[in-house]
């Protein structure tokens, strides 16, 4: 009987720095402590069945991560999520365990929360404005053709599909929408490397926070 | 927890997971609720030193006390330490992100001679000074242990006092007293005093050394009460002493990251040229249902999926036998991986390999160390040819189609036939292969032979010996490749300049202290990483210093010559020494100690018990 759930989960603080790769591992080590029945391919090495719907970037925090494992005997979602939280680090939390409804290859936007900290704010959300108010963003972007690795000019405009922006006392906060998912996915740090081109000022800091994964009609992943 | 400040240091740094904290396990106390606060370092990166057992087994068991904590201190790469010193961040611990000056204790593991350079470079951003008379409040003491602590001359001006041996017992000896004087206000001189009381812990303050006119030393003169001889410590059981029930688990891939049961400590073999082969005598065994249980404790806890047996050379376990199938019994179902390190050639059984096979097949790695017989009898390596070819055919046919052979260059007696001798003993490996008829179709062989350059250590039979010079280790090294004649066989080797560095610091005197403080001023650091490794400057260092680094590597002392390590009691006779280093030069072997007890000494430390026998 094949069993799917999806495990959603905060990755926030100190966890914004485990890469992918560590975090799989984190994950895959943090099932085995909470003895989940989990299925195990069954090729020549044996491995676990585990499915991340995006990855995060290093350096960014995300309340809205999510990895798809099967089951092989009986467990509740709440016993799930209970044996999970008390075998994973601190700063990485189950939320819920659930049925997956969507594909992750559904997933079309993400929304996400950016604070910009720098001394002079008013002058940071000036500069930023006056980027959004070209005709085209352009970045460089790393890509692949075949096995080599490039770097194109993409214009990235079109990928935003809700911004908005305003000046605190320390810090700009941004609140944006953008493109996401297998084929269209846009870094945030991409854009607001566009966007604080003209700033002549100092960020000292970017703190940078997935909120939501949404599909194309607006729905949330889940 | 990191402040801003440290965290904003984080973005511009290569694996920012190495300096966060926050692991699985690691422990976080109210600062405010404890007596004592322990830094423990290691001079390395994050990945080595978080392989290091002895650094669990101590984090553990200075946390499982209520009035200390215990956090971990590492190397930060060379990113991380220039936006440190830019940003005039000090070296910080990982659980609190405090900054060293505010712990009691701060403790070096000396694992290997080429971190020197990293404790220096590692006090110096702690903001503290580097030398032991220049801090003068009781706190923070610096202290240290380890491996190379048996001669820890080289750092006797920088270290306030040595842990010989083992520390489960002598540690928390050394909290108590510090703990005492900090609260009834006693000062450094009054610590170090009452400290140098108990066995094992060698101050280095308390004792003077004079030299002749050539250079050798005169004498070593204890003073302030100090004894003459400092002991080093051992457990007594093992089956007794305190072992985690968990690790911390990294976040990054660490160079050991598996879960590790200690099955006894010591070695029955006596090579020559081994230091950890006396130095940690006498052999004492942990019961298999010990083993057992600590691995299986320490998987639950963990979530590795890989358990990895430790000893100096786990089939010489006497009860290995028993002790596999038992861990078989849940590691198979709980898909966990039995590693079993440090095997020898001469008692691998077909048994033995077939369960090894059960969870997950990784590579397979002997060590014959010489390549000729007359060779490795001088170094009383006791393999046969005979034996290593047997068993790496047995491999072979058991399905593996690649093996590693370790081998040293530079030994003591060693000609040039005998480093052809290791190609002519890989070729025969790899003969092997072809000769076996049940070979897997398409698939070729690979022998990689790894050849390390000998460096004599102190408490071994060759701590007399001259080491081979640099430019007779290249020599040699070209031979080798020379008589090397297919792509089958991989050969790599060492820097000869490493290993002649290591040889200086190995068995060096305190006069190194000068040199080690230059060096690390002209910019030396990570100097076991080829891309770090400064030769010139060290040069430039003992220059400096007017110090002839070859004194130390390339001189054959006389044995009527005192050594800088001469007051240091590791158990093993100086005669005994002397004796093995006889019948090195004709050649004779002595059998291991199951066979027959060669009354090394070591078991006195024991009261006179050793389970080789």
């Amino acid at each position: 009987m094949q069993n799917d759930i999806r495990i959603f989960f905060t990755k926030t603080g100190m966890a914004k720095y485990i890469s992918h790769l560590d975090l799989m591992r984190c994950m895959t080590r943090a099932v085995k402590r909470a003895q989940l029945p989990l299925w195990f391919t069954e090729g020549y090495n044996p491995h676990l069945f585990m499915t991340f719907a995006r990855p995060l970037s290093l350096g960014q925090e995300s309340l809205c991560e999510s990895v798809d494992v099967r089951l092989v005997g009986e467990m509740t979602f709440k016993e799930i999520k209970t044996r999970l939280n008390a075998a994973l680090p601190a700063d990485i939390t189950v939320l819920s365990a659930a049925k997956p409804v969507h594909k992750p290859s559904e997933i079309a936007y993400a929304d996400y929360e950016i604070r910009l900290f720098s001394q002079n704010p008013t002058e940071l959300l000036a500069a930023i404005e006056q980027s959004m108010a070209k005709p085209a963003l352009l970045v460089q972007k790393k890509a692949k053709q075949g096995r080599r690795k490039i770097e194109k000019e993409i214009d990235i405009k079109p990928n935003i599909s809700a911004f908005h922006a305003q000046a605190e006392e320390a810090c700009v906060t941004l609140a944006l929408r953008l493109t996401a998912g297998d084929c269209n996915n846009i870094n945030p740090a991409l854009l607001l490397e566009a966007l604080c081109r003209d700033f002549s000022g100092e960020i000292q800091n970017t703190d940078i926070l997935k909120k939501r994964l949404l599909l194309e009609n607006g729905e949330v992943f889940c | 927890m990191l402040s801003k400040t440290q965290e904003r240091l984080l973005k511009n740094v290569q694996k920012p997971a190495r300096y966060t904290g926050g692991e699985l396990n690691s422990v976080i106390k109210d600062k405010d609720a404890v007596k004592l606060r322990y830094a423990f370092c290691f001079p390395d990166s994050y990945e080595i030193g978080m392989s290091h057992l002895g650094m669990k087994i101590l984090y553990s068991l200075i946390n499982a006390r209520a009035d200390a904590w215990c956090e971990r201190v590492f190397a930060p790469w060379p990113d991380m330490e220039s936006e440190m010193r830019k940003a005039g961040v000090p070296l910080y611990a990982l659980e609190s992100g405090d900054d060293l000056r505010k712990f009691d204790m701060i403790g070096f593991t000396l694992q290997y001679e080429l971190s020197y350079s990293n404790v220096l470079n590692m006090l110096d951003l702690a903001g503290l000074p580097l030398r032991s008379r220049d801090r003068t409040e009781l706190t923070p003491i610096v202290v240290a242990g380890g491996p190379c602590v048996c001669n820890p001359e080289p750092l006797a001006d920088f270290i306030d006092l040595f842990q010989l041996g083992e520390g489960e017992e002598a540690t928390n000896e050394l909290l108590d007293l510090l703990i005492e004087c900090k609260e009834k206000g006693a000062t450094k001189a009054e610590f170090l005093r009452a400290a140098a009381q108990i066995e094992g812990v060698y101050v280095p303050a308390f004792y003077d050394v004079t030299y002749h006119d050539d250079g050798t030393i005169a004498a070593v003169t204890p003073k302030e009460g100090a004894p003459a001889r400092v002991t080093k410590r051992i457990i007594s059981d093992l089956n007794a002493v305190y072992y985690p029930e968990n690790f911390v688990v990294p976040f990054i891939e660490i160079v050991h990251d598996r879960a590790v049961a200690e099955v006894f400590r010591g070695c029955i073999r006596g090579c020559r040229f081994c230091q950890a082969g006396f130095i940690y005598r006498p052999v004492r065994e942990k019961s298999a249902n010990t083993v057992n249980r600590q691995a299986q404790c320490l998987c639950d806890t963990t979530g590795y999926d890989e358990v990895s047996l430790c000893s100096l050379s786990t089939s010489d376990y006497s009860q290995v036998e028993q002790l596999i199938p038992q861990m078989l019994e849940w590691a198979i179902p709980q898909r966990v991986n039995v590693a079993l390190p440090s095997l020898r050639v001469d008692n691998f059984s077909d048994e033995l390999m077939e369960e090894l096979k059960k969870v997950r097949r990784s590579g397979l790695t002997f060590a014959p160390e010489a390549g000729s017989q007359r060779l490795r009898d001088a170094i009383n390596k006791n393999v046969t040819e005979e034996e290593v070819l047997r068993t790496c055919a047995q491999a072979f046919r058991g399905g593996w189609t690649a093996v590693k052979l370790y081998f040293m260059m530079g030994l003591p007696t060693e000609t040039l036939d005998d480093i052809a001798a290791i190609a002519q003993l890989a070729q025969k490996v790899v003969n092997a292969f072809y000769q076996n008829p049940d070979k897997p179709k398409g698939k070729g062989v690979t022998v990689s032979i790894s050849v390390a350059s000998f460096v004599p250590k102190p408490f071994t039979p060759f701590q007399w010996e001259p080491q081979a010079t640099m430019e007779s280790l290249a020599e040699k090294q070209k031979v080798l490749l020379e008589n090397v004649h297919t792509r089958k066989i991989q050969v790599s080797y060492h820097q000869p300049q490493t290993s002649f560095l290591e040889g200086v610091f190995a068995r060096g005197d305190r006069r190194l202290c000068d040199v080690l403080e230059k060096a690390w001023s002209l910019g030396c650091k990570f100097d076991g990483w080829d891309e770090h490794f400064r030769f010139d400057s060290w040069m430039e260092a003992f220059h400096a210093c007017g110090i002839d680094p070859g004194f130390y590597a390339n001189r054959r002392r006389d044995f009527s010559e005192i050594l800088p390590w001469d007051h240091l009691d590791y158990g093993i006779r100086r005669a005994f020494l002397e004796e093995e280093n006889r019948k090195a030069h004709q050649s004779v072997t002595t059998p291991n100690c199951r066979e027959k007890c060669a009354a090394c000494g070591a078991a006195k430390l024991n009261g006179g018990r050793c389970d080789a026998k």
